[in-house]
């Protein structure tokens, strides 16, 4: 049988069994949002790191000229090595329709059915691809716009071929094809031939033996291959050493989730608010019991013990709602994280580690939040506790504050009243307007952040003057060149560029190649041995160019020896500062450069701007391997018939364009980066605004109820139902409107420092601030919507209580 | 008691007229039969009290002619109007119009100052043109005696005169009826005086006072109604 106090327990809370489990309800979306980002974070590194450890990933790839079997068999008995593979990867174009060319990475695999080293899985149509077909990354479907069984034109350095689409794999190396806006194609090397390549490898992708995620042994192991290909005659210009065990974002996807699970454990916070607020109020309702319950000799502890196991069941009633759902909405984030990181989970099992925080948390949360009002109401003297009606309340009047509240007048009384009543319980309203006010601090934040976001972009894209950068297969004739693209109607203005190789002297090992044809590898590798960027030598005088100045000046008219960094190149060499004098090798040519200015410019590689006059004294000189164009926004001919124009009239003069990158292009790649900050903000705003809803409810449901025999004597003096309701909802938007107001307060700063923050965690670049003046508005609109959802149910409620029961009588 | 008072009840068409009333009450332990086949009628301008041991439904006679609560059986007449079958928005509006209400523990909302206490039930019924309700409420509390406290807030005023504000606020909108639950129950002897004669100045003017008291001798009274286990025991002139 149970104990009384148990008893009491139980039935306190069935008896408030509405508000009770509006609250825990409350309580449960924090655990819901905080338990689905832990487990999503258990199940991602995971399923993440596993998916790439099941590609067996390369230990690490080495770039030289040429690597043919015989070579790759003897970097095989190389001492460390367990596995090796030879591979290719090349840049290129693709189209589906007569038009439209899209940017291609290709990658040419000697054998599909022994592929052993970053291997990829068939998904769908056929393994392998046989001689004149390309299987594309699942991905990349969408941004080729092309389905299985299509005819894709494919132009890499060599000629342009018609392939067949003949299926899917899935690489989890490679990032989502469509945030890139890039299609990655996958061929056999006999493919390669018919786009008129010369058939070889030029990468050596290897694995070590033993503890593959030792660091400093893949490093000994790598230099000492890379020893051996260099004596071989085997110049090496790169080499690639990955975090080992780690997917390439793994990191990024870590610090997400960091960032979500802080908002989770913050939302679950919030609802903690929602407790001492129900506390406080049962605890001033059950004054006289613990009077009763002290003279029938309980003590301070004996009692205090009820009214925390009531919260543990609060607790306890949230998990069992909040974990579950959690644990579903960390199947829905999961997968989201999937397509955007472009990976499979296999299953979604959660550790066993993930339970006991979960737990703690939940039960600690309605336990610590109600220490306070549990253990001040459990201790009044027993004397007070029994005489006083309301004990510790203040009558509202005799506080300053409450007489000044009273001066201001000039309302219909209804509305006074409603106003007034708002400041009443003072320490309940400011504690639920606060919880309110944080989910419009989000919204308003995520409005601002994006407007900021939009701002920034705007800025960084406007240091581009031109639409289109087209790079050529190789370095051909300026002349020719310009007078080709000058020949499509719709040009404006052209000027080549030569686009080359830097590096810092001690890293360069191999000479600079011309053109752009031989792919980076797409994504930048967690840790890199060399010290490599990119040289551009443009005119001085370009007004195609105009970036962002962080430090010093642009390039100007005379200058020989100056170069200008921009921000990534400056974060790989953090020592060298605007002023300094550096020795690299640009061009095939060492010699020292004068560091003259820093330009922002995140979405580029690190790169070195320098005079198109120095590559003139190379044998560069009067040539182009980059153009950049400007087209006519009066010319009725659309983007990509432009384009394609423009190929046709390169072809025509035999100039290869194998890669072109449009300013509008670049921009939705960012935007889709941007969109998916908007989107995150905006559900934190979600959760938070249904927390703050439900606590405005909770603590209209507490108002009403204690302002039961108020409403009684409204009704008795003539008020109807709809009058009573429109009290009750009009005080519920005044709550929403003091959350509003404290929101736009500290909106402006919190929003800067927060796209601050995201910034430079994603690019690595300052935030230009711009505020979104709508922010304030919608969401004066919706606090006041919220706050009059939130008091609908309690405003029914109290316009159909009978006034009898209201007023008491007692007769 | 008033000797110079002539009750009307007598002479013309009672402003309260209930007819074979029952009240039960549905309870957690039982059905609980508050009132039994009461009949009554309550003239104009008569000052009537209702007398009778806790419990013997005085309360609920008041509630039942001040259309706070509604009969099991039986028929109240209030004021021409039977409220018995008024639907709930109408009736709220009735009350406020017809009826003025008086409470033990005078009820003031104590957000509201006094005055606008007294305004409260013209906003809600609407009765005197919006620019007139404050030069009114004033009046009424100059005729309570409690002209200077009408913009201080409830909690910072006496026993005594929060009833009178109640009061005040009862006559707001100039109803025909005055019920008062215990209205000197919370009060000093004294105070208790001021507000009987208060009443009885109220329905010299032509209005009806019905109050529900425990005490069987109340000064200016023109009529004891004595309730027993809900049901009407005896209906006397007090003089």
């Amino acid at each position: 049988m149970m104990s009384p106090s148990w008893s009491k327990v139980f039935r306190d809370f069935w008896r408030e069994c509405a508000r009770t489990s509006l609250v825990a309800f409350t309580i449960a979306i924090g655990i819901a949002a905080f338990s689905s980002v832990l487990a999503s974070y258990a199940i991602l590194t995971r399923e993440l790191n596993k998916g790439w450890m099941e590609t067996n990933p390369a230990s690490a790839t080495i770039r030289t000229d040429r690597v043919d079997d015989a070579l790759v068999a003897e970097i095989a008995a190389q001492p460390g090595v367990a596995q090796v593979e030879a591979r290719r990867t090349l840049t290129g174009m693709i189209k589906t329709g007569p038009v439209e060319w899209r940017n291609l990475v290709l990658f040419v695999v000697r054998d599909f059915e022994q592929v052993r080293v970053s291997t990829l899985k068939p998904q769908t149509g056929a393994w392998p691809p046989a001689v004149g077909e390309i299987l594309i990354e699942r991905d990349a479907l969408q941004v080729a716009r092309a389905g299985i069984g299509d005819v894709v034109t494919v132009k890499t350095g060599g000629k342009e071929q018609t392939l067949r689409l003949s299926g899917t794999v899935r690489d989890v190396g490679q990032a989502q094809a469509r945030m890139e806006n890039i299609v990655y194609g996958y061929i056999t090397r006999d493919t390669l031939v018919r786009l008129g390549e010369e058939p070889f490898f030029n990468q050596v992708k290897l694995v070590i033996s033993g503890d593959r995620l030792d660091e400093s042994r893949i490093k000994t192991v790598t230099t000492d291959v890379r020893t051996f290909l260099e004596r071989r005659g085997h110049p090496v210009s790169r080499v690639e050493i990955p975090a080992p065990g780690k997917h390439p974002h793994a990191d990024l996807m870590g610090l997400f989730l960091l960032v979500m699970a802080c908002f989770g454990l913050f939302a679950l916070m919030l609802s903690g608010i929602l407790v001492v607020n129900l506390m406080t109020a049962l605890m001033a309702a059950q004054i006289r019991q613990i009077g009763v319950m002290k003279t029938l000799g309980a003590t301070r502890w004996r009692i205090a013990r009820i009214y925390f196991a009531q919260a543990l069941l609060l607790g306890v009633a949230a998990i069992l709602v909040g974990l579950p759902t959690g644990l579903l909405a960390s199947r829905w984030l999961c997968r989201y994280f999937a397509v955007f990181l472009n990976f499979d989970v296999t299953s979604f099992a959660v550790p066993w580690w993930f339970f006991p925080p979960v737990l703690a948390v939940g039960a600690l949360v309605p336990l610590l939040a109600a220490a306070v009002p549990v253990w001040k109401g459990c201790g009044v003297p027993v004397r007070v506790a029994l005489d006083d009606f309301e004990v510790g309340r203040r009558k509202f009047g005799e506080r300053r504050f409450d007489r000044a509240l009273a001066g201001f007048g000039g309302f219909t009384r209804p509305l006074l009243l409603a106003v007034r009543n708002g400041f009443r319980r003072r320490a309940r309203t400011t504690l639920t307007a606060l919880t309110m006010a944080l989910a419009g601090l989000s919204f308003m934040a995520a409005l601002n952040v994006r407007a900021s976001l939009i701002n920034t972009f705007d800025h960084l894209f406007d240091a581009m003057n031109h639409d289109l950068a087209v790079n050529l297969s190789a370095t051909h004739s300026l002349e020719t060149a310009t007078r080709a693209a000058f020949q499509t109607r719709g040009v404006l203005n052209v000027e080549g560029w030569l686009v080359t190789d830097g590096s810092a002297p001690e890293a360069a090992s191999g000479p600079a190649k011309g053109g752009g044809l031989e792919a980076e590898t797409p994504h930048e590798p967690n840790h890199s041995e060399t010290k490599r960027f990119r040289a551009i030598g443009l005119p001085p005088e370009t007004n195609l160019f105009n970036p962002y100045l962080l430090a010093g000046r642009r390039l100007q008219a005379g200058d020989t020896d100056a170069l200008v960094m921009n921000s990534r190149l400056a974060a790989l060499f953090p020592e060298i500062r605007v002023g300094d004098r550096v020795r690299f090798q640009i061009g095939g040519t060492t010699g020292d450069w004068r560091v003259v200015g820093l330009i922002r410019e995140p979405f580029a590689g690190p790169t070195a701007y320098v005079p198109l006059g120095f590559l003139d004294r190379t044998e560069m000189k009067g040539m182009t391997n980059s153009l950049r164009i400007v087209f006519d926004p009066a010319n009725p001919t659309g983007l990509d018939v432009l384009k394609a124009n423009l190929d046709r009239n390169l072809e025509a003069a035999s100039i290869r364009a194998v890669g072109v990158t449009g300013k509008a292009d670049l921009r939705y790649a960012a935007d889709q980066h941007m969109v998916m900050i908007y989107i995150f903000l905006l559900v934190v705003a979600g959760i938070l605004a249904g927390v703050g809803g439900l606590g405005l409810a909770t603590t209209m449901s507490l108002n009403v109820t204690e302002r039961r025999r108020e409403m009684g004597v409204l009704r008795a003096i003539g008020a109807t139902p709809a009058n009573l309701r429109l009290i009750v909802m009009t005080e519920a938007a005044i709550i929403g409107l003091m959350s509003w107001a404290a929101a736009c307060v500290v909106a402006w700063p919190v929003s800067r420092a927060l796209g601050e923050m995201l910034l430079r965690m994603m690019f690595k670049i300052g935030l230009d601030y711009r505020g979104d003046f709508r922010g304030p508005f919608i969401w004066l609109v919706l606090s006041v919507a919220i706050g009059v959802a939130a008091s609908v149910l309690p405003a029914w409620r109290a316009s159909r209580r009978p006034i009898r029961e209201a007023v008491e009588y007692g007769g | 008691m008033n000797p110079s008072h002539q009750p009307s009840s007598s002479t013309s068409e009672p402003l309260v007229a209930l007819r074979g009333i029952d009240k039960r009450y549905v309870t957690p332990a039982g059905d609980f039969q508050a009132l039994k086949n009461v009949s009554l009628d309550i003239g104009k301008g008569e000052f009537v009290a209702l007398v009778g041991k806790s419990g013997s439904g005085k309360s609920t006679l008041l509630n039942l002619m001040s259309g706070i609560d509604r009969p099991s059986r039986g028929e109240t007449v209030v004021a021409g109007a039977a409220i018995h079958d008024l639907p709930e928005n109408r009736l709220a509006r009735w009350r406020g119009r017809t009826v003025g209400v008086v409470f033990q523990f005078f009820q003031l909302l104590p957000t509201l100052t006094v005055v606008e206490n007294v305004m409260l039930p013209m906003d809600f019924c609407d009765v005197h043109p919006p620019g007139r309700r404050r030069a009114i409420a004033l009046d009424l509390l100059e005729r309570m005696g409690i002209r200077e406290q009408a913009d201080k807030l409830p909690a910072t005023l006496s026993g005594g005169q929060q009833q009178r504000a109640a009061i005040a606020r009862a006559l707001a909108n100039d109803p025909p009826l005055i019920v008062a639950d215990e209205p000197t129950g919370n009060l000093d002897s004294e105070t208790a005086r001021g507000v009987f004669e208060l009443f009885r100045q109220l329905a010299d003017g032509g209005v009806t006072v019905v109050i529900a008291t425990h005490e069987r001798r109340v000064d200016g009274i023109d009529r004891v109604v004595e309730l027993t286990d809900g049901a009407v025991t005896g209906s006397e002139a007090a003089r």
